[in-house]
């Protein structure tokens, strides 16, 4: 019994074990989050002129308006697209099934700027979207959207669409089938079972899926500044321009915070909301 | 009901190609034999795949990558375990809150995460730099490790731990002998899903990285914004197949 | 050194896997580990030797300076040179500076933008005594930066479209009647506002100082027929050799690689260009030094090493000794000679000094709103 006599983990063992990561986050990335939330209001100047500035400046305020406004289409284009997705998923025959996960996990697991890359190839003027609209015998515009906010819009879809796949199918699986078969047996239609029964207790999932879409498109940078062609800027670039070209780390430090409560501000009322939804249907 | 309808998966199949279809698309762009992005038109060429193997650019880039993504989802996979089990074992009365502080990242928009990890790099002077590209994709990349190994954690029996010790198992043998090989699943999830991330990020080592340290998804956006050479397609198209492969390995080996 | 680690630690994992101290497994992950480390212990070695980070705009830039001017320094002086492409703007510079983490030695960068960064205190003045004053043209050898080539910033288009009837003047930029089709500016304005202003009718010799409101004014007019803001010179090449846009202002020296890459598709004109230096300038703090980056300067001031990078991307001579030995099949690329000049408009460089940050501010805000 070799075993027993190794020493037992002490509780100070245990504690170290415990914190240990903890502390690396406070210093590694909370402290420095602080120095963030500082700089934001004491560059150039003490007071909160950055602030005032993102408030006061039409251009910023466009910023601002631009992202909430292509997250927003974003988002309520991806939802639909993922429920499609993951109702086959989650529902269809094996091989509607197996079709469908790979569809949804090949883009997942492939990078950002690839896939920016692709829709890049597809929606620039003159690319391959503009051939096939010629082909069809359609104005180019209608498919190529070029460097535009709608190429952006199409960029982010695409790359949301999967991470919205997840939390609605997980929902959709803990869906008791009996309640389904129950429901066609009392006669109801498959069409009313779908829209009756099936979606309201799919409801869940989509509630996290638009969360999550939406909080992960705020954060969108790659996807916009290449699809977008300099004029799309989103909140993310802005971050970005402020740090690396212009060099105001203090306007770039307030953005980042603004983002941030905005993120912080979304998932409070999506909770409120999920609350308020699940006290409504007891 | 939606299943049976053939209109729905009509609709599911468009989606799904929606989704195929940029990775489709930079395919034929790969084989231009012209120096720049464009179709081959009749004249192909393997020579952008050529160029990956340089050893200054790409295939260092993507050295780089693979030695950063090893090692900082190696040290990630351990803090996560190690913090999980803490959680898991002690039952700390600041559980909510601690766990909440390890997992901000996750909510944190990256670019604000990437301006704060900048800063503290440029403080102690390892901006630009392997170990601090480390530090940085340990910090966005561990909460999602430690996701995966608490959401193992918590389907496990608490009586098998208790089971171990009154049988006077020391609480890390006790770890060691029945905690951590009844959660290996979650543990090889949280490694691979920390290397993905870390092989992937681009948010955040755009920021602190430049000139000494090139991971590949820097010198990808590097060449998207500076250069827009069809190199670019070339990796896209090998990266595509390589994750492809994965998924069609992995889906045979589970229904095998 | 390395190599020798290297294969210490393999037969190391070696002999623990034959002694069945490691299992297989272990024994892979070290193999990962050693092949990435060895993957980049390469590039490690050469950072412990003397090094010069050198960062220009990118794209076909990088080659070129590798070919006429990098590649013999490094090997004359047994250097390694590094060519960073991100480009120098004025806010990477100060924000390289301001970090306390800089990572470039020499940058190929505006020497408005660092005159202003220098009456900051973050620019080393040009070392006179290294480098040769009469080797550059008379006017150009500022005080924090001295000119290593001249660019202009001209107008290209589509010469399937236009190449009958091609446009002269910004005026005809602006006029989306006459000359169907979408445009592209530059991100960071430079020459972007002295061409807004000569198509609104301003004189070349009245143009500075730069009237900021009317300019600003006139680009916004043009904006709904700009497709994109180009950000790097690559991409201003792309969008013009696929035809996305019928015009750009372009720099002349990618204007010129995409005629050549379009076999004359495209085409450019020195008509109304606006003609400006550019300028090697060295960050306070550089990691190799200001007298590394001095040796560097000069080095690049051999006419015949003007000539090469004419040859390889097109710029203009900065050192007057070179203009008489370009070959004729090159000087209508040399931006800077005599009789090119007269085509264009001279940028001030002291406007930039002064102005460009207020000056930029509003141009991006025009283009962000």
């Amino acid at each position: 019994m070799a075993i027993i006599s190794k020493p037992p983990l002490s509780p100070i063992g245990m504690q170290i074990m415990l914190w240990a990561l903890p502390a690396l986050l406070v210093l590694a990335y909370v402290l420095p989050f602080a120095g963030v939330a500082l700089r934001s209001v004491t560059r150039p100047a003490p007071g909160l002129e950055n602030y005032v500035r993102i408030v006061a400046s039409p251009d910023l305020r466009m910023i601002l308006y631009r992202t909430v406004l292509i997250c927003g289409v974003s988002t309520i284009l991806t939802v639909p697209l993922a429920y499609i997705l993951a109702y086959y998923w989650v529902m269809g025959r094996a091989v509607t099934s197996r079709l469908m996960e790979i569809c949804i996990f090949l883009p997942f697991w492939i990078s950002v700027l690839v896939r920016a890359f692709g829709w890049m190839v597809i929606l620039r003027n003159n690319g391959l979207a503009s051939d096939l609209a010629t082909f069809l015998g359609l104005p180019a515009e209608m498919l190529a959207t070029g460097r535009s906010a709608n190429s952006v819009v199409i960029g982010m879809v695409h790359f949301m669409v999967p991470f919205a796949v997840l939390p609605m199918a997980s929902v959709m699986r803990k869906i008791d089938h009996r309640v389904l078969l129950a429901a066609n047996g009392l006669g109801a239609a498959a069409p009313y079972v779908f829209w009756r029964v099936f979606l309201p207790m799919s409801a869940p999932g989509i509630y996290s899926a638009l969360s999550v879409s939406f909080i992960l498109s705020l954060g969108f940078f790659v996807t916009p500044m290449v699809l977008g062609g300099g004029r799309v800027t989103m909140i993310a670039e802005a971050v970005f321009v402020q740090m690396f070209q212009t060099a105001n780390w203090g306007l770039g430090s307030a953005l980042g915070i603004i983002l941030m409560l905005f993120v912080l501000a979304v998932l409070w009322l999506v909770r409120s909301v999920v609350k308020l939804d699940q006290s409504v249907s007891r | 009901m939606l299943g049976k309808s053939r209109f729905g998966i009509v609709v599911a199949g468009v989606v799904g190609l929606f989704l195929l279809l940029p990775l489709v698309a930079v395919v034929p762009f790969s084989f231009t034999a012209k120096r720049f992005l464009s179709l081959p038109g009749g004249e192909y060429s393997l020579r952008h795949y050529w160029a990956l193997l340089d050893t200054d650019t790409w295939l260092a880039s993507i050295g780089t990558s693979f030695l950063i993504a090893i090692v900082s989802s190696i040290v990630a996979t351990v803090l996560a375990t190690t913090f999980a089990l803490g959680i898991w074992l002690l039952r700390p009365r600041l559980a909510g809150i601690v766990t909440g502080l390890v997992l901000l990242p996750i909510v944190v928009p990256p670019v604000t995460s990437a301006v704060s990890i900048y800063f503290l790099l440029a403080q102690i002077g390892l901006l630009d730099t392997i170990p601090g590209v480390i530090i940085g994709h340990v910090v966005v990349t561990v909460p999602f490790a430690v996701v995966a190994i608490m959401a193992t954690l918590n389907r496990m029996d608490r009586t098998l731990d208790q089971a171990a010790r009154i049988l006077g198992a020391s609480p890390f043998q006790s770890i060691g002998l029945v905690i951590l090989p009844n959660i290996r699943f979650g543990l090889f999830t949280a490694w691979f899903i920390s290397l993905v991330m870390s092989w992937e990020e681009s948010s955040v080592t755009l920021f602190i990285s430049g000139v000494n340290v090139t991971t590949l998804p820097k010198r990808m956006w590097d060449n998207l914004r500076l250069d827009l050479d069809p190199a670019i397609a070339a990796i896209s198209v090998l990266m595509t197949l390589l994750t492809a492969l994965v998924i069609i390995l992995r889906g045979s080996r589970q229904q095998g | 050194m390395n190599r020798n680690l290297t294969d210490d630690c393999l037969d190391l994992l070696q002999s623990q896997h034959a002694a069945g101290r490691i299992d297989r497994r272990t024994f892979l992950v070290g193999l990962a580990l050693l092949g990435g480390a060895s993957a980049i212990g390469g590039r490690f070695a050469q950072a412990a030797d003397k090094q010069l980070v050198v960062t220009n705009w990118g794209g076909d830039a990088v080659d070129a300076f590798q070919k006429a001017l990098t590649g013999t320094y490094a090997s004359e002086r047994a250097v390694d040179v590094k060519i960073n492409g991100s480009g120098p703007t004025k806010g990477a510079m100060k924000a390289q500076f301001e970090s306390g983490a800089v990572s470039w030695d020499v940058c190929d960068a505006d020497p408005g933008a660092t005159k202003s960064l220098g009456e900051l205190g973050m620019i080393e003045p040009i070392d006179y005594g290294v480098v040769d004053r009469d080797q550059v043209q008379p006017g150009f050898a500022y005080e924090f930066s001295v000119a290593n080539y001249f660019l202009s910033y001209v107008i290209a288009y589509d010469a399937k479209k236009f190449g009958d009837n091609p446009p002269t003047s910004w005026a005809d930029f602006w006029d989306v009647e006459k000359f169907p089709g979408k445009r592209s500016l530059y991100k960071w304005m430079s020459g972007c506002m002295e061409a807004a202003l000569l198509a609104d009718g301003v004189p070349a010799d009245k143009l500075y100082p730069l009237d900021e409101d009317r300019a600003i004014r006139k680009l916004e007019a043009l904006k709904p027929h700009v497709l994109s803001y180009w950000d790097s010179g690559a991409e201003s090449q792309q969008l013009m050799r696929d035809g996305e846009v019928s015009m750009a202002l372009m720099w002349h020296t990618r204007a010129n690689l995409v005629e050549q890459d379009t076999g004359g598709d495209v085409r450019w004109t020195y008509a109304q260009g606006i003609l400006a230096p550019s300028g090697w300038a060295v960050i306070k703090g550089n990691p190799s030094g200001r007298a590394a980056a001095m040796d560097f300067i000069s080095y690049c001031q051999d006419p015949q090493r003007q000539i090469e990078l004419l040859r390889a991307l097109g710029c203009g001579a900065a050192n007057p000794k070179a203009h008489d030995l370009v070959p004729a099949d090159l000087k209508p690329l040399d931006c800077s000679s005599a009789e090119n000049v007269a085509r264009q408009v001279l940028m001030d460089m002291d406007w930039y000094a002064a102005r460009s940050d207020k000056a930029l501010d509003k141009y991006l805000a025009m283009i962000a709103s």
